[in-house]
């Protein structure tokens, strides 16, 4: 600890030593970082939407009108392995449920003598074991039909899943491209200050004590980088959240002070990881004569 | 603290620097090496140094047996050794005070003594009044004696000095020299590189080497401390 000041001072020298092509390498590790919160806010709010209508993945049973007892049905649909939840919507629910869904054109309803809706047997189910519920809620004896919403969950799905690749994506470009930069950032550091670190190997200075402030300049570079970044998806969260609640009301979206906290930590962690890690790299690629 | 036998050192465009070098030191010897330019005084520090590895031969310092497959020991050796560079070496954009404290930074020395050391090794060689100037703004001759300095103030088992009172006035060099004779009351070896023979008539104790053609002959042993 005695040379804590001592290997700050010595970093911020190396900074000002380059300062133009420092600069820049701080500009760009910012904006890449900057991306990946983009990227990683707009999965974290599609894998919301996508869990939420996980859970709202079921499917309707129709069943026979002859059944004495749909309660004991109900039993039997229950037990199956993959379903969460088993209700019963009866004749007045699914016909208070479908005004509910066309609104002011539900009066098209009146011209009925009889309410024309079915009961049926609401089933909650795990997305993944729909295959499996569906061909045993069939196979029940008193069922006559039954409907799922398969496609549209898929396609949600899907689209998840293209979101989480091109994020996977996104995180390996960025991080390769920031071990790059601040490899390379390091590197030249290194060989500009080649005959100051000559000496001190001389003076049988040990690795750790000649690299650390190298360590210390990618790390404060990558993490002021990160801080950047923060700052500016905090703006642009703070900016548009509202906006985009309103054009698109239908998304649920997670509360605004969680996805900020979440992306912020996010973010500082990655930069000051991508930071000390970059800046191994450059030391330990960095040649020099003992 | 150093023994030498039958070192040679060819450098790799094929010129010998040194031929059959046999050579003992003993701890708190104070040392002169002589010679014309070229004569391999530079490369005997060198290969002290472990900057240099010797073609054949063996060679041990402190023990330390120095082949290139003992570069991590030899880089430890070196905490132990108090260098003064022909060139200086000083780390330009630093004061002098900073540049004596770079040599101690590593080493086990406590904060608090490392400043002491390195302010009183200053005043040593008369330069604590200017301790804060930057060396780029110091003279040859200045720039010298803060080289010198930064190893005094490690108080090292072992100096090596290569021509330390090259660029300085008569009286500096004088005064550097006494300073370094001194250094063998406290059983420190120190070994010295000069063209001033001069100089070294006024150390009877001094063991005197002559350096010529890549050979080395002891001319004169000095007592021990």
């Amino acid at each position: 600890m005695k040379n804590f000041l001592y290997f700050i001072r010595e970093s911020l020298r190396i900074i000002r030593l380059n300062k133009l092509s420092n600069l820049f390498s701080f500009l760009g590790t910012t904006l890449i970082l900057f991306l990946l919160a983009l990227v990683v806010g707009i999965w974290s709010i599609s894998s919301q939407l996508t869990e939420m209508l996980r859970n709202e993945a079921e499917i309707n049973a129709y069943f026979n009108r002859n059944i004495a007892d749909p309660e004991e049905l109900l039993s039997l649909v229950g037990q199956i392995d993959g379903v969460r939840e088993v209700r019963l919507v009866d004749k007045e629910e699914a016909r208070m449920r479908m005004e509910r869904i066309l609104g002011e054109e539900a009066d098209i309803l009146d011209l009925f003598d009889e309410n024309p809706f079915e009961a049926y047997i609401e089933v909650k189910i795990h997305l993944d074991r729909m295959d499996s519920v569906f061909s045993q809620i069939s196979l029940l004896n008193g069922i006559d039909y039954v409907r799922e919403n398969r496609e549209v969950l898929e396609q949600i799905e899907g689209v998840t899943k293209a979101l989480e690749v091109l994020g996977y994506l996104v995180i390996a470009a960025v991080s390769i491209t920031t071990l790059i930069i601040i490899s390379h950032m390091i590197r030249q550091g290194v060989y500009q200050n080649r005959e100051h670190i000559r000496t001190l190997i001389l003076l049988g200075a040990p690795d750790n004590f000649i690299n650390f402030p190298y360590i210390l300049l990618g790390f404060l570079l990558t993490f002021g980088g990160g801080i950047a970044a923060t700052v500016l998806i905090n703006i642009i969260i703070n900016q548009g959240y509202g906006r985009l609640g309103g054009i698109l009301p239908f998304i649920p979206m997670p509360p605004k002070n969680q996805l900020v906290y979440g992306l912020s930590v996010f973010l500082l962690a990655v930069s000051a990881a991508l930071g000390i890690l970059g800046s191994l790299f450059g030391v330990s690629t960095s040649k020099r004569k003992n | 603290m150093i023994k030498a036998s039958n070192v040679s050192l060819k450098y790799s465009d094929g010129t010998i620097a040194l031929r059959d070098v046999n050579l003992r030191i003993d701890p708190g010897e104070f040392v002169y090496i002589v010679g014309p330019s070229g004569s391999g005084k530079t490369s005997l520090l060198k290969l002290l140094m472990g900057i240099e590895f010797p073609s054949s031969g063996s060679l041990y310092v402190m023990d330390q047996p120095i082949v290139k497959s003992e570069i991590k020991n030899i880089r430890k050796l070196r905490r132990n050794i108090g260098p003064v560079f022909q060139e200086f070496r000083l780390i330009p954009g630093r004061t002098a005070l900073e540049n004596v404290l770079t040599g101690m930074r590593f080493l086990d020395i406590p904060k608090r003594q490392m400043i002491n050391n390195a302010k009183e090794a200053l005043a040593k060689v008369g330069l604590e009044h200017k301790a804060l100037l930057m060396v780029d703004k110091l003279s040859y001759g200045e720039a010298q004696r803060v080289a010198i300095a930064r190893a005094l103030a490690r108080k090292p088992a072992l100096i090596l000095a290569d021509e330390p009172t090259g660029n300085l006035d008569y009286n500096n060099a004088i005064n550097i020299m006494n300073l370094m004779y001194t250094l063998k009351d406290r059983n420190t070896t120190v070994l010295i590189t000069t063209h001033a023979t001069h100089l070294i008539s006024n150390y009877g104790n001094a063991t005197i080497i002559r350096v010529e053609e890549g050979r080395v002959r002891v001319e004169h042993r000095g007592e021990q401390s």
